[in-house]
């Protein structure tokens, strides 16, 4: 840590804004003590690494001249700290160049996508759980509770569920191309009865999966609402029930509508790609550092 | 003519609360600047001792004391707690240092010893607010905060080398004091260091006496009475004066472990020479200088100037110092003092010297009277003290002491460090 603290005051000096990542950790925190030492413009953003309480409770986020949130669910877990200071919100961004659709890839409609980090609370659980005869599932994500997969695995005996633990960025890719329906599940309160604070501040993986044409359901957990725009391409449920039922439709074919598949893409190319993305970015590290458009 | 300045002074005592001579000095030099024109305040801690002098300025007692003075524990972990406190971070003082700063509107800060405050947020808090500052050093407290705080703990702080006073203009007593500083802690304050030695106010004093009447030498030393001081080998070497015959007497000023060295003197066939009379009034002490041969002083290697040997010379009474000490760089060898090594040999034939006329004691203190008045005079110390005051004091931004973010950034490092230390 000494030697963190020697390199960012030797370093950082000249510096017209610093961005600090991961800002409600103990790294953010002392990296926003010595940005704001040197004078330097700065812009914090959480990215779901802590809940410092010497930056949410003693307001340290309000020494940032900015905040940036991934999620407008992100924003509000920051908004009490920040004393009315800037606050931005940008969701994404996703390689929408290479996340994209693949008309030579047949689709399978009957197929249902998970990619997720094998934990209780990403509510793999549910989504096995509410899983139709006439679906198969697909759950790609290494694991990361041992327990909990072998759960899963019990669960999702004498239904068509497969568990891969090793794709690539190929695999993956060609996953999301090829499936019918993507499902994020994240869940509040997982089936250990464990409350998981902060569960999604964004769900990369939902807008990747859009992006590649792919319409999604998400649980209503954190910020996975706030990604699906338009019930045509993306549905969002409470409860097991709720995805029940919407696995349902999927299964007699009454969802996704017509043409989905070009609407997630084009919803997540306008609003979540990397040109928006870097282009409202730009516009808020030069309002903070005080320059006008270049 | 300097014109006038607004000076804040930052001192961990001030009297009456006084340890030794940095605070004396510190006192002197508010009341001179004063007396010369200036606006100096003292934010100082508090004192549970009634004030003795009226004051010719403002003394704020606001600031908390974690050392020196208040009960420190000896239990390890609340012990490492009030060292934190006193060489790292004192939030209270920083944000106290935070509202003076922009309420006085200071031209230029006067940091004396802060030892006992926080040292790192409060110097800090200075280079944050961006007041120019200037430290005068005395003692060795930057090493206290080196030393005593992990590295990574002063992290927040900046403080893990010399960065701290990279902006600020230093004062120091002596080389000796730079090098101490310098090899125990690292910190360093480039070359831009003005040395002012400790200057001695002899307004006080009396026409000495005769030197040697009656055949007898008579000693005298003053300060803490303490083994760093040399009081063990003052006991010493009066034995061995004592067996030789030699006609002496010695008289120790000051407090400190007295029933000890009481019992020492007696043990050593010694009580009949050696007196000791306890702590007297600078004012007296002066005047009481007057009737003696010279002043012992062997000291510790670490003694960063002495004051009180500069004192005597400048009253008549020639000091016997160690070699290595701070004033040893300012008082001249046969000249003005008899320099010795650190032992009891080493001082007994020193004052065997006096006694026996072998060292010409009257030339001795006419030569230390001239260097009193010259170089070494107060008029002089504050003629470049305030030289260097209004050189640093360049105008700052006032505006950034209002900044509303500074007690937040503030409160942030300091549980930073908390947090590093202590988990």
């Amino acid at each position: 840590m000494d030697g963190f603290s020697s390199a960012l005051w030797r370093e950082l000096p000249g510096f017209d804004i610093a961005h600090v990542h991961q800002c409600l950790t103990g790294f953010g925190a002392s990296t926003t003590a010595i940005v704001r030492s040197l004078g330097i413009r700065s812009v914090g953003t959480d990215l779901g690494g802590g809940e410092d309480p010497l930056m949410l409770a003693q307001r340290g986020v309000g020494l940032l001249d900015a905040t940036l949130s991934i999620s407008r669910y992100a924003d509000d877990l920051v908004a009490r700290a920040v004393d009315g200071g800037r606050r931005e919100v940008l969701i994404g961004p996703v390689d929408t160049d290479r996340f994209t659709p693949d008309d030579t890839v047949p689709r399978d409609p009957r197929l249902v996508l998970c990619v997720s980090r094998i934990l209780p609370h990403k509510g793999i659980d549910r989504v096995i759980e509410a899983l139709p005869e006439g679906l198969r599932l697909i759950v790609a994500g290494r694991v990361y509770h041992d327990d909990y997969h072998a759960r899963l695995r019990r669960l999702a005996e004498g239904k068509a569920v497969c568990f891969i633990h090793d794709a690539d960025d190929e695999r993956l890719l060609n996953l999301y191309r090829s499936a019918g329906v993507f499902v994020q599940a994240s869940t509040t309160r997982d089936l250990y009865g464990t409350f998981v604070n902060k569960p999604e501040l964004m769900g990369l993986t939902t807008l990747e999966a859009m992006a590649c044409g792919l319409p999604v359901v998400v649980s209503d957990a954190g910020s996975l609402p706030e990604l699906v725009t338009d019930a045509r391409f993306g549905r969002v449920f409470s409860t097991t029930a709720d995805l029940t039922a919407i696995l349902a439709e999927v299964a007699a074919g009454a969802w996704p509508a017509p043409g989905a598949s070009a609407l997630a893409r084009e919803h997540v190319v306008r609003a979540h790609g990397m040109e928006p993305i870097g282009r409202r970015l730009a516009a808020l590290y030069r309002e903070i550092a005080g320059r006008s458009e270049a | 003519m300097t014109p006038p300045l607004r000076i804040l002074l930052v001192t961990n005592l001030y009297p009456p609360m006084v340890l030794g001579g940095y605070e004396l000095a510190c006192a002197n030099v508010a009341r001179g600047l004063a007396r010369r024109g200036h606006e100096p305040r003292v934010l100082t801690a508090w004192s549970h001792l009634p004030a003795t002098d009226a004051e010719p300025l403002e003394v704020h007692r606001d600031l908390d004391l974690h050392w020196l003075v208040p009960h420190v524990s000896g239990a390890s972990p609340v012990l490492e707690r009030d060292l934190h406190a006193a060489v790292c971070s004192s939030i209270g003082n920083t944000l106290h240092l935070l509202r003076t700063v922009a309420e006085f509107r200071p031209d230029v800060v006067y940091v004396w010893n802060l030892l006992g405050l926080g040292t790192a947020g409060l110097l800090d808090m200075l280079n944050l607010v961006g007041v120019p500052w200037v430290a005068h050093l005395m003692d060795r407290w930057p090493v206290e905060t080196v030393k005593n705080t992990p590295p990574h703990v002063l992290g927040p702080f900046n403080a893990q080398g010399s960065a701290l006073y990279r902006g600020a203009r230093i004062i120091a007593m002596s080389d000796h004091l730079l090098d101490e500083i310098r090899t125990v802690s690292g910190v360093s304050f480039g070359g831009d260091v003005e040395l002012l030695p400790g200057a001695v106010d002899l307004t006080d004093s009396v026409p000495h006496e005769p030197y040697l009447r009656d055949g007898t030498a008579r000693f005298v030393t003053a300060g803490a009475v303490s083994a760093h001081k040399g009081i063990d080998l003052i006991l010493e070497a009066s034995r061995v004066l004592a067996d030789r015959g030699v006609r002496f007497s010695v008289d120790v000023f000051g407090d400190g472990d007295l029933p000890r060295y009481v019992d020492r003197s007696r043990s050593l066939g010694i009580g009949d020479r050696v007196r000791f009379l306890g702590p007297l009034p600078q004012r007296d002490l002066l005047r009481r200088y007057a009737g003696y041969d010279a002043f012992l002083f062997p000291t510790w290697h670490r003694e960063p100037f002495g004051l009180a040997p500069v004192e005597a010379a400048g009253c008549g009474t020639p000091p016997i110092i160690t070699r290595i000490c701070g004033a040893a760089e300012r008082l001249v060898d046969g000249v003005h003092c008899i320099k010795i090594d650190r032992s009891v040999s080493g001082l007994a034939r020193a004052m065997a010297a006096v006694a026996d006329g072998s060292v010409d004691v009257a030339r001795m203190a006419r030569a230390c009277r001239r260097l009193t008045a010259s170089d070494l005079s107060f008029d002089r110390c504050l003629d470049r003290v305030e030289s260097v005051l209004a050189a640093h004091a360049t105008p700052w931004r006032q505006a950034s002491a209002q900044d509303p973010a500074l007690p937040r950034l503030a409160l942030l490092k300091h549980n930073l460090a908390l947090r590093l230390r202590f988990g």
